[in-house]
């Protein structure tokens, strides 16, 4: 609960004040502090594509939303990220639980975790990688920095980091 | 029964200020021919997003917020459709413009022809207040759903496919989002 907690104080210190999940095991913590938190916007939704529309949407009207997903959830809304966040220049923030990475028991989810960075990198995506808990410190400028440079940003949160908490 | 270009121009009968997400290509190319105003969000991409765009605008903002949809794009996106019937809240209503049919495309049929009523998933998926209706009477059920605070509501307005010649919409999407913005009260600087 730790580190789930120390996640969701960054991103709320650096702006977000908008969340969506769709579910993960290793957002299981932060997915219940955001269900109890009454000062910001939290809803569960089906799909990770229909969640960019929606954080667009409440960019629209001044939210700063975050969206979190596992990293296959990127590969679920490629041309959403391009023809509408890039397009119209709308910042969120990917909140991702990088499954896939050493530590993960399903080896199924290796295949998107080999080419989840070239994706991101492919995407023009700024990304911050969280091996540590010292690491989730940088979480809360970085949340920033996407309203600032306008664009979507991607928080890649590894799995042993997670698994734990 | 009318086409769409009939029935967007009906429905500035209905349009004041409320804010509209409109769908990519043809129904956003005709709507700017028709009356292009600030409160217009047209979308130039993302195809199937116009419904979950509205409505996380109606969920950041107080004003009521119209996603005009088509059948097509509510197909590729029906998923939304349990979102909006759990979460809208109740200054959203989501128009389906249901004309069975591609219209962008080439007017190729969708399913909505054959055996699928976008009414009974809407219903399935959990949404109140679902009307469907003919083209004719959508200014009264959108009229409406605007003026009931309580509520939120998808209208399907089933009408002939068919479109008129149009170009594409001349403003680039960065600035189509900043005075959309700008008319919420968000940009200060245009």
């Amino acid at each position: 609960m730790k580190i789930s907690q120390k996640i969701i104080t960054n991103l709320k210190s650096g702006g977000a004040d908008f969340f969506l999940s769709v579910p993960c095991k290793l957002l299981a913590n932060m997915i219940t502090i955001l269900e109890n938190d009454k000062g910001i916007y939290y809803s569960a939704i089906p799909r990770e594509e229909e969640g960019m529309g929606i954080c667009a949407g409440a960019y629209l009207g001044n939210k700063l939303p975050c969206i979190m997903m596992q990293n296959t959830g990127i590969g679920n809304s490629v041309n959403s990220i391009v023809s509408l966040l890039q397009l119209y220049q709308i910042p969120v923030v990917f909140l991702i639980s990088y499954r896939g990475t050493p530590g993960e028991p399903v080896g199924a989810q290796g295949g998107m975790a080999i080419i989840t960075e070239d994706l991101l990198n492919t995407l023009r995506i700024p990304m911050l990688h969280c091996n540590t808990e010292e690491d989730l410190d940088k979480i809360s400028t970085f949340t920033n920095h996407a309203k600032v440079i306008e664009s979507p940003v991607a928080v890649l949160c590894n799995f042993n980091l997670m698994k734990d908490d | 029964m009318m086409n769409r270009f009939e029935l967007l121009n009906l429905l500035q009968d209905s349009i004041q200020d409320e804010l509209v997400v409109c769908n990519i290509g043809l129904p956003s190319q005709e709507l700017y021919k028709i009356n292009d105003r600030p409160n217009y969000f047209y979308m130039l991409g993302s195809m199937g997003l116009s419904s979950s765009i509205g409505l996380g605008l109606s969920l950041a903002v107080e004003k009521n917020v119209i996603s005009i949809d088509g059948d097509g794009s509510v197909l590729m996106n029906m998923n939304t459709l349990a979102t909006i019937g759990n979460r809208a809240p109740s200054n959203y209503t989501l128009l389906i413009i249901d004309n069975g049919s591609y219209g962008s495309t080439g007017d190729q049929k969708t399913f909505t022809n054959e055996r699928t009523s976008l009414k009974d998933v809407a219903i399935g998926a959990g949404c109140h207040n679902v009307v469907e209706c003919s083209g004719e009477e959508t200014n009264e059920n959108l009229q409406k759903a605007l003026a009931d605070k309580d509520n939120a509501y998808v209208i399907i307005s089933k009408i002939k496919s068919g479109n008129v010649p149009i170009k594409p919409i001349p403003l680039n999407a960065v600035t189509i989002r900043d005075r959309f913005r700008k008319e919420i009260g968000l940009v200060p600087y245009l």
